[in-house]
């Protein structure tokens, strides 16, 4: 009688930790995705706050180039206002993309190019192009680890029971991926 | 990315290994000093046992703690690094800081040392007190690929606990071999006072012995694990950048120019072994076999 009351708090007890320790996992994995997340936003911030101290260095060089420059002004402005993080993110490649653009311009314009400031921009949105795709990469890997501990059994089960749902991976836009086209 | 995914959950293993290495040689050492503090106070006779037993006890608890927790600034200090200037070394900083969005870890204090010669180590008791120490040479013959390869090696020391394992290591094995060289010398002018006691000729024995065995055996404890661990390093450094190019690019730089003239006892930390040593005692792979490894990847 004793012996069955044992082994049945054991296995209550078992149980529980077995549940305390996949709930806890998944909010551990939960931070994680969204501290990446909230990083990514903080380098997008960054950024946004870069370009118009850019466009300032670079204005009294390239004149004749206001196409590219009111591309990247604008494309600024849509990070700004952009709602949620997969805007964002969104808005943030499009002004990745008209900042490359204007960097290539720049070629040609030889005292631009050995402008101190121009450079140190160049520099620091290079790096924050690096970080952001850093920052994208864990937040990945965190979403992966989360999918993975939550679609396999038991997590499935327990990930059901406290209604967990799998999370979207950010996805590299297609004209991200799309090799540039060089035009002579 | 399955495979990634294994490699970080082995990472929860190697941390436990290194938190139960650095807790066994903080253990060690602290039993060595102990040792040492009895055997002097047996051989300075019965006037000041107790005495020097307490004091002696107080010194070693200290210096323990003192390790631990300063660890990284005697390290730093033994290379005489200095702090790296955010805007003067902001390319440096820029590197580190995509790499600790990439894994996940708090931001290490940033240092420089003057020298030439390509090398890096990273040190501290975990990733909240963590730094980074690089050259100026690093800083000024790697391409940003190639520095930011060594520095995501340098990061994964901080991600695994090596560093506090190695930084410990590096610490109170150093400091010893320095006291045991000191008991060592004062024990040969002690000894011709009292030669006619035999007691404490049997204890000038064991404690000769002991001076010579305790920093022998503990270095080379160190160097047998110091090996694998660069290794390791070197995969998770990858894993960071999900690229192993700058890194062997890096390395094939290093292995003309990573001589430097540092302490034997902080030597290990070092990414590329800056002391001409023999193959059976180096603390390094040698970097052929790691840049090797690094190729197959």
């Amino acid at each position: 009688m004793v012996l069955w009351l044992w082994i049945t708090i054991s296995a209550v007890l078992l149980f529980a930790i077995i549940i305390f320790g996949y709930y806890n996992k998944f909010v551990r994995l939960i931070n994680q995705i969204s501290n990446s997340l909230a990083q990514i936003d903080v380098q997008l911030k960054k950024r946004a706050d870069l370009v118009p101290n850019l466009l300032e260095s670079v204005k009294g060089y390239m004149r004749h180039e206001r196409g590219v420059i009111t591309e990247v002004t604008n494309a600024r402005k849509a990070l700004v206002s952009a709602g949620n993080i997969q805007a964002k993110v969104k808005a943030g490649n499009e002004l990745q993309g008209a900042l490359s653009r204007l960097f290539a311009i720049a070629e040609n314009y030889p005292n631009l190019k050995a402008n101190e400031n121009f450079l140190q921009f160049q520099n620091e949105l290079t790096a924050i192009e690096d970080k952001v795709a850093y920052a994208r990469q864990y937040y990945n890997d965190g979403v992966l680890s989360y999918n993975i501990s939550t679609t396999t059994l038991p997590g499935r089960w327990f990930a059901s029971l406290f209604g967990f749902r799998g999370r979207e991976y950010l996805q590299i836009e297609e004209s991200e991926r799309a090799v540039p086209k060089v035009k002579f | 990315m399955v495979i990634s995914q294994q490699n970080r959950l082995s990472f929860y293993d190697e941390i436990r290994k290194n938190k139960i290495s650095s807790f066994f040689l903080i253990g060690i050492v602290l039993l060595v000093l102990l040792a040492l503090v009895y055997i002097i106070a047996l051989i300075v006779g019965t006037a000041y046992f107790f005495a020097i037993l307490i004091l002696g006890t107080i010194i070693s608890i200290l210096y323990v703690v003192v390790g631990y927790y300063k660890s990284a600034d005697l390290a730093l200090a033994s290379v005489n690094a200095k702090p790296a200037n955010e805007i003067q070394y902001r390319q440096y900083h820029n590197l580190v800081e995509g790499l600790t969005l990439a894994s996940g870890l708090p931001k290490p204090k940033l240092y420089v040392m003057n020298d030439p010669q390509i090398n890096a180590f990273a040190s501290g008791r975990d990733p909240h007190h963590s730094v980074i120490c690089v050259t100026t040479g690093a800083l000024e013959k790697l391409n940003n690929q190639e520095l930011e390869g060594v520095l995501a090696h340098e990061l994964s020391h901080v991600a695994n606990y090596d560093i506090r394992f190695m930084t410990l290591t590096a610490v109170l094995v150093g400091m010893i071999s320095i006291i045991a060289q000191i008991f060592l010398r004062s024990l040969w002018l002690g000894s011709t006072r009292d030669r006619d006691n035999k007691g404490s000729v049997i204890f000038l024995v064991i404690g000769i012995i002991l001076a010579i065995l305790a920093p022998i055996i503990v270095s080379l404890v160190q160097l047998a694990i110091s090996r694998r661990r660069e290794y390791g390093a070197d995969s998770s450094a990858v894993k960071f950048m999900r690229s192993p190019t700058g890194l062997i690019s890096a390395l094939k730089k290093i292995k003309y120019n990573s001589e430097m003239k540092v302490s034997g006892a902080v030597a290990p930390l070092f990414i590329a072994k800056p002391n001409r040593t023999a193959e059976l005692f180096s603390t390094h792979p040698p970097l052929e076999k790691r840049i090797e490894k690094l190729e197959r990847m």
